[in-house]
């Protein structure tokens, strides 16, 4: 294989890669600090790539405008789901190990009702728009341009959000609360402002992901779930609540399914991937850059 | 009550309950029988759920890939093997696959132990479908010989009887006592001498024996059996769902649970499919929330419960709206600053 042939190959794993590993920051932030096992977080990447494409088709906004409108929507949404579901439901278990089973299905029953509510709403047939198809020349390699744009908002809001949690004060009150809930609250970190926003915030940047994906591939209301499932590989590849972790992993994930599926075969691409999960599981749990 | 009269009652439930089922093919027509068909099935498969999950709260996804399983060892081996032995030998090869997979990830609890079993569970429906379409080079099987809808009917009521029989006894012997020990402290188990990890494993092989029986009996449903039917995700997760809001740590509430789906799949998902499913996530979402120990959990002081919350909610809704919530504040801010 030529050098263009690699470098195509190994950048075409890094676009979905950057995608994987947004989406996975997202669920990894309400599950290293909340314990919320978000198995609907792909379902809300659908949302966010729904109303991008029906702003997009029927009211001819430009997709670039949604990214941020998407982002503001789903954490209206993540404040609202949170102020209904999760503040009960903190209240009310006796334990951390209730909350997260109760909370996982909480998760399943948002899981059915947002992918069937976008199935009644919009039918399930495919759907999709042209966004900046030309391809660009990069490097010696073609791109289709919105490939392109895609690699590069998701890096930058994952670059983003690794310094919201690392230079801001409300980072730092994050990490904080990940490393010891009831030592941050006794130095005056305010849980019940805290949690709302960053499951709020958790939903937004899967909401950027699905508006993302929407200018590049089809969408249909069963998209979301092949992405939760790669989300919770990227966090365990990356480690519970490591944000660092979760965009190597994802960009990993990315190249291992690219190499894996132009070696084998495109349909052993979801069968590779649950093997490096469940191997993960198994060998690593606490995610492959964890120190011992 | 005293637990004897506890477990003749629940045996003359059970008893009135078999009677019923048994009656029923002789005056009902073919969509009552094909309901009650359902709706035996997902007894058996709740209440086998709830056997080991309900007690010892491991929470497992993998039912889809048992009874896929049972289903699939069906649409291989019908052809050769008579009724009874295809049933036995789903079962069988259910309860083996649980083995190897419960020795795997038993040791894991919570989060880790729902997600990889249901990571395992996808993992043998792809890994099927790759083999079928590459090595045997077919999407799907038909069955050509099945069996009568009353043949069917039995072996299903045979097993939902079973399952609720065994979970009946198995909650008075030794074992059942260590499953809910397991749920309640594992250390703690372990200490009084249980031994932890072969209980959950032969706990584990006994769910999936059941889930297996049931996917191998009912898969002659479908004449047309793929991957992608037989392992089909939903059945594992309205198994849950059923087992979870008829609470998991009674024996009627998962029976009464699936009795309500049943009814309510089979008279919703035809006309409105995604108003069905919306209607199920809600309902877990609403039973989660306000009804955590299951349906079975419902009393006369729940409803009780309920109207007092509400009550106290409305009255500090009105404290705050009428700005007594205010004044109040504001007079003990006053007091402060008076007696600073």
């Amino acid at each position: 294989m030529s050098v263009t042939a690699w470098s195509e190959l190994l950048f075409s794993g890094l676009i979905t890669g950057a995608i994987y590993a947004l989406v996975a920051l997202g669920l990894n932030l309400q599950y290293g600090l909340m314990r919320i096992l978000n198995i609907a977080h792909g379902e809300f990447l659908m949302l966010g790539a729904y109303l991008t494409w029906f702003a997009a088709v029927q009211l001819g906004w430009s997709p670039l405008l949604m990214v941020p409108l998407a982002f503001v929507g789903l954490t209206a949404l993540g404040l609202a789901i949170h102020w209904l579901c999760f503040r009960r439901l903190t209240a009310t278990s006796p334990n951390l190990d209730v909350f997260e089973a109760r909370g996982l299905m909480v998760a399943f029953g948002l899981m059915f009702l947002i992918q069937n509510l976008v199935s009644w709403i919009w039918g399930g047939d495919l759907r999709g728009y042209d966004f900046l198809t030309e391809p660009v020349k990069v490097a010696g390699g073609q791109f289709a341009g919105n490939k392109l744009l895609i690699f590069a908002l998701s890096l930058l809001f994952c670059g983003a959000m690794i310094a919201l949690m690392r230079m801001t004060l409300l980072g730092k009150g994050v990490r904080a609360l990940m490393q010891s809930p009831l030592g941050a609250q006794l130095v005056g970190i305010n849980v019940r402002r805290l949690h709302p926003l960053m499951f709020g915030i958790g939903l937004g940047l899967s909401g950027i992901a699905g508006a993302l994906l929407s200018m590049a591939y089809t969408i249909s209301p069963s998209v979301g779930e092949p992405y939760t499932i790669t989300a919770l590989i990227v966090i365990t590849l990356g480690g519970f609540g490591s944000m660092g972790g979760a965009l190597a992993g994802g960009l990993m994930l990315g190249i291992v399914e690219a190499l894996g599926m132009h070696f084998t075969n495109p349909s052993l691409k979801a069968l590779l991937s649950y093997c490096v999960f469940i191997a993960v599981l198994l060998l690593r749990p606490r995610g492959l850059f964890a120190r011992a | 009550m005293n637990d004897r009269q506890l477990l003749v009652r629940d045996l003359l439930v059970l008893l009135a309950l078999t009677g019923w089922a048994l009656a029923l093919p002789g005056i009902a027509s073919d969509f009552v029988i094909a309901m009650a068909l359902t709706c035996l099935m997902y007894v058996a498969l709740s209440t086998s759920w709830t056997l080991f999950c309900g007690a010892t709260r491991y929470l497992s996804l993998a039912t889809s890939a048992f009874f896929g399983i049972g289903a699939y060892t069906t649409a291989v081996a019908l052809e050769h093997l008579p009724w009874v032995a295809t049933i036995a030998l789903g079962s069988g090869i259910a309860a083996l696959t649980a083995v190897v997979m419960g020795l795997a990830v038993l040791h894991l609890r919570g989060t880790y132990f729902a997600v990889l079993t249901f990571g395992m569970a996808e993992l043998i429906r792809h890994a099927i479908s790759y083999f079928e379409k590459s090595v045997s080079g077919t999407v799907g099987r038909v069955l050509t010989v099945v069996p009568e809808l009353q043949t069917i009917y039995l072996t299903v009521l045979v097993l939902a009887v079973g399952t609720v029989g065994l979970s009946i006894w198995l909650r008075r012997t030794r074992f059942g006592l260590a499953l809910v020990g397991i749920g309640a402290d594992e250390q703690r188990a372990q200490t009084l001498g249980v031994d932890t990890r072969r209980v959950k494993v032969i706990g584990f092989a006994l769910t999936a024996a059941v889930a297996g029986a049931v996917g191998a009996a009912m898969a002659v449903r479908w004449t047309y059996i793929d991957p992608h039917t037989a392992f089909n995700p939903f059945i594992g997760f309205q198994t849950v769902l059923i087992a979870l809001i008829g609470g998991v740590a009674t024996l009627w509430g998962p029976l009464l649970a699936a009795i309500v789906f049943s009814v309510l799949a089979e008279t919703l998902r035809l006309q409105a499919p995604q108003v069905y499913m919306m209607t199920l996530g809600l309902l877990l979402i609403l039973c989660v929330l306000y009804l955590p120990g299951g349906l079975a959990s419902l009393r006369w002081s729940t409803f009780q419960g309920w109207r007092r919350d509400m009550a106290g909610w409305w009255k500090a809704r009105r404290h705050e709206w009428s700005g007594d919530k205010e004044r109040e504040k504001q007079r003990a801010r006053r007091q402060r600053v008076l007696g600073a």
